[in-house]
């Protein structure tokens, strides 16, 4: 469904390398394993959601690719680059430094919006654009009124994040978060927190930035977002992909008893 | 109370109230910078250095502020730290107040939403940048009201640095209603005098608070 | 640094802290008594009850400790009280505390639900009886932390007492320092048993929290 548009690809990057790789990865908190084995490939401007029930590690695997959580076994790659170790032998963590080279291409969503609530919303947006991509102040908040118009909120610039409603917020997070011209995005269950009738807007946004062949990877329990955007769907279950492909195969063709029964509950809830 | 009595004393009284201000200011920025400093120590990796912290606040939290005086100024030539009294004074309200701004800083940095700084992370913001653009404004609004009352109970213990003689107010004040018999009436109005100062700090303090947080204001629509 | 002065003057420290100790749970009990009084009367719905109870909180939380002291000990005789030092430093902590003790109820009073007075208003309860059995033992549970906390810095606050001349710990060191000048040893020594008295203060306050959740 997303259309390749030839102006957001970036030529610098090779089509035969997969946006994200995720090979063999597994995750334990103690003797709680979280996530094992996994395998997952998102390539260039496709959109992936992520689904599954609570604690099935979604966002967990979501939080590994840009290792704000550490993994234990296997590797991830971002556009070929190992994420979060060495490449040498004795694999060793990165320090803060390399890792933040890694992250500046790999924008992130987060479910509470995390907008820094002492800065204004054209604030939240150029602060990184001046301490990371090295912006002057008015190129960088001259960019910010761009992104803030581009998500439909370039009147709310000048007001804090406890004026603004939920789903104004995270249009304003993810305003802050393509302001940087990330190669990919995470969301991490972006509508979660939002009053239902906040949950549209957001969607929109989000629905935008994909027909403009943004790579994005989205955990998320709005079943007709995954349905009607995402090119893959991969559904979670206690720390494995138990089923992994095109929406219309994953929703209606995949014969895995738990998703039959998660979506079971799912359209019970959602009926009335 | 005898007005002449003012006029005598009124200079002695104004420079003491000045050496009250001075050692009052300096020690809350060498407790609030030697607090910050201690918090940051204690959040580092090295074990012995954090058990070292923890064990200098606690100690200093645990002894009375007057001993804590007594062993700088009396204690302290015997080891070769010779101090004039108004350094001493200096010196020990800053160590004092160092420890209990260390606790506050703490709490306010834990009470900082982890969000914030993985959203400043995941933008690739340095720690540096983070520490100083979003945590340091987060933590001055949780931690101001604390902050403010801390200040407040430092204007208050400026008089026991009279103790070890350090010619600030009280002290100069203890000096008048020796000279004048007229003691209860000196004490009383120095009463009332530390009662406003005290209550001004406090204000002063509320007012800049209002200010800090005035961006907190109305709520969103958001669930959580 | 010479241990053997601090062994030598250990038999003085320890009988001055057991004074210092005494007298600080003294004032920190007629603070109780005090505070709780003071509260109750500040909720009691009076307009001059209230506002008398304001000034005095605020005058005693606003004025430093070492002026009260001297405030008390040179009023007293003015009024024809003639009491022994010792008498006008309890009468000052005990003061100074139940303005702080005030406080730490009208917080935990805060932190019952008001739905249970109206329930036993509803149920024809009389006011002292809410009070009784309803209000103050359970603001009395919540503020178990506050006051443990109160009796450490009173404690510590009771170092202040020494100005006036009551041989209390700090007292007792300073005599002894001023006497074998050894003030590094004595004022250590001093520190230490201090230390020691507050750290067992809060290890009992923490397992008397732990006791109160439980039950």
């Amino acid at each position: 469904m997303p259309a390749m548009t030839e102006t957001e690809t970036k030529p610098r990057l090779d089509p035969a390398v997969p946006m994200v790789s995720v090979r063999g990865v597994g995750k334990s908190f103690g003797a709680n394993v979280v996530l094992r084995d996994i395998d997952l490939t998102v390539n260039k401007s496709e959109v992936v959601c992520l689904i599954g029930p609570s604690g099935s590690g979604k966002s967990t695997l979501l939080r590994c690719i840009n290792f704000l959580e550490v993994y234990d076994r296997g590797e991830i790659r971002i556009e070929g680059k190992l994420v979060g170790y060495t490449e040498a032998a004795p694999r060793r963590q990165l320090s803060n430094r390399e890792l933040r080279d890694l992250r500046r291409n790999v924008g992130m969503v987060f479910q509470q919006f995390n907008l820094w609530p002492h800065m204004t919303a054209l604030e939240n947006v150029a602060e990184a654009l001046i301490q990371v991509r090295g912006m002057d102040k008015a190129a960088a908040v001259a960019h910010a009124r761009r992104m803030l118009d581009r998500v439909g909120l370039a009147e709310k610039a000048d007001s804090y994040p406890a004026r603004l409603s939920g789903g104004q917020q995270q249009r304003v997070a993810i305003a802050r978060v393509i302001a940087m011209e990330p190669h990919l995005i995470l969301f991490d269950e972006p509508t979660s927190a939002l009053d239902p009738e906040l949950v549209g807007e957001v969607l929109q946004v989000m629905r935008d930035l994909a027909a403009d062949g943004m790579t994005m990877v989205v955990v998320t329990h709005e079943m007709g977002f995954a349905a009607n955007v995402a090119d893959k769907v991969a559904f979670l279950d206690r720390g494995r992909i138990a089923a992994f492909g095109p929406p219309r195969e994953v929703f209606h063709e995949s014969g895995e008893p738990r998703l039959k029964q998660f979506l079971q509950t799912y359209h019970e809830r959602n009926s009335f | 109370m005898d007005l002449t009595l003012l006029v005598d004393y009124g200079p002695a009284l104004l420079r003491g109230f000045g050496v009250t201000i001075l050692c009052w200011a300096a020690g809350c920025a060498i407790g609030l910078a030697l607090g910050f400093a201690l918090m940051l120590l204690g959040r580092t990796g090295l074990k012995p250095l954090r058990w070292a912290v923890r064990a200098y606040i606690e100690v200093i939290r645990g002894t009375p502020f007057l001993i804590q005086l007594f062993l700088l100024y009396s204690g302290g030539p015997v080891i070769g730290l010779r101090l004039e009294a108004t350094t001493a004074g200096i010196l020990g309200l800053g160590v004092y107040g160092s420890a209990y701004f260390a606790e506050i800083f703490r709490a306010g940095y834990q009470a900082v939403p982890k969000g914030q700084v993985e959203a400043a992370l995941s933008l690739g913001m340095p720690y540096g940048g983070i520490l100083r653009r979003v945590i340091l404004p987060g933590m001055l609004v949780s931690t101001l009201p604390a902050i403010v009352n801390m200040m407040a109970i430092l204007t208050k213990e400026t008089v026991v640095l009279s103790i070890i003689t350090v010619p600030e107010l009280m002290y100069e004040m203890q000096t008048m209603a020796a000279e004048t018999f007229a003691t209860f009436e000196t004490i009383l109005g120095m009463a009332l005098f530390y009662w406003l100062l005290v209550e001004a700090v406090s204000r002063l303090g509320r007012r800049a608070e209002a200010r800090v947080t005035r961006f907190l204001t109305h709520s969103s629509n958001a669930r959580a | 640094m010479k241990f053997s002065v601090i062994i030598d003057a250990l038999p003085h420290l320890l009988g001055a802290a057991v004074t210092t100790v005494w007298i600080s749970l003294l004032g920190v009990m007629l603070g109780q008594v005090i505070g709780v009084l003071v509260c109750v009367a500040r909720q009691s719905g009076s307009r001059a009850a209230d506002m008398a109870g304001g000034v005095y909180v605020s005058f005693f939380r606003g004025v430093p400790l070492l002026i009260q002291l001297l405030l008390i000990y040179y009023m007293l005789p003015l009024i024809g009280i003639d009491v022994p030092p010792l008498v006008a430093a309890i009468g000052a902590l005990s003061l100074a505390s139940g303005a702080y003790v005030s406080e730490i109820y009208r917080g935990a009073l805060n932190g019952v639900p008001h739905g249970q007075s109206e329930a036993a208003l509803a149920l024809g309860f009389p006011a002292p009886t809410i009070w009784t059995r309803i209000l103050l033992p359970q603001a009395f549970r919540i503020s178990v932390p506050a006051l443990v906390n109160e009796l450490i810095l009173l404690l510590k606050a009771s170092s202040l007492i020494s100005v006036v001349g009551v041989a209390e710990l700090t007292r007792t060191s300073q005599t002894i320092s001023a006497s074998n000048y050894r003030p590094l040893e004595i004022y250590l020594a001093a520190g230490l048993i201090y230390l020691a008295i507050n750290g067992a203060l809060a290890a009992f306050g923490a397992l008397v929290e732990r006791r109160l959740q439980q039950g």
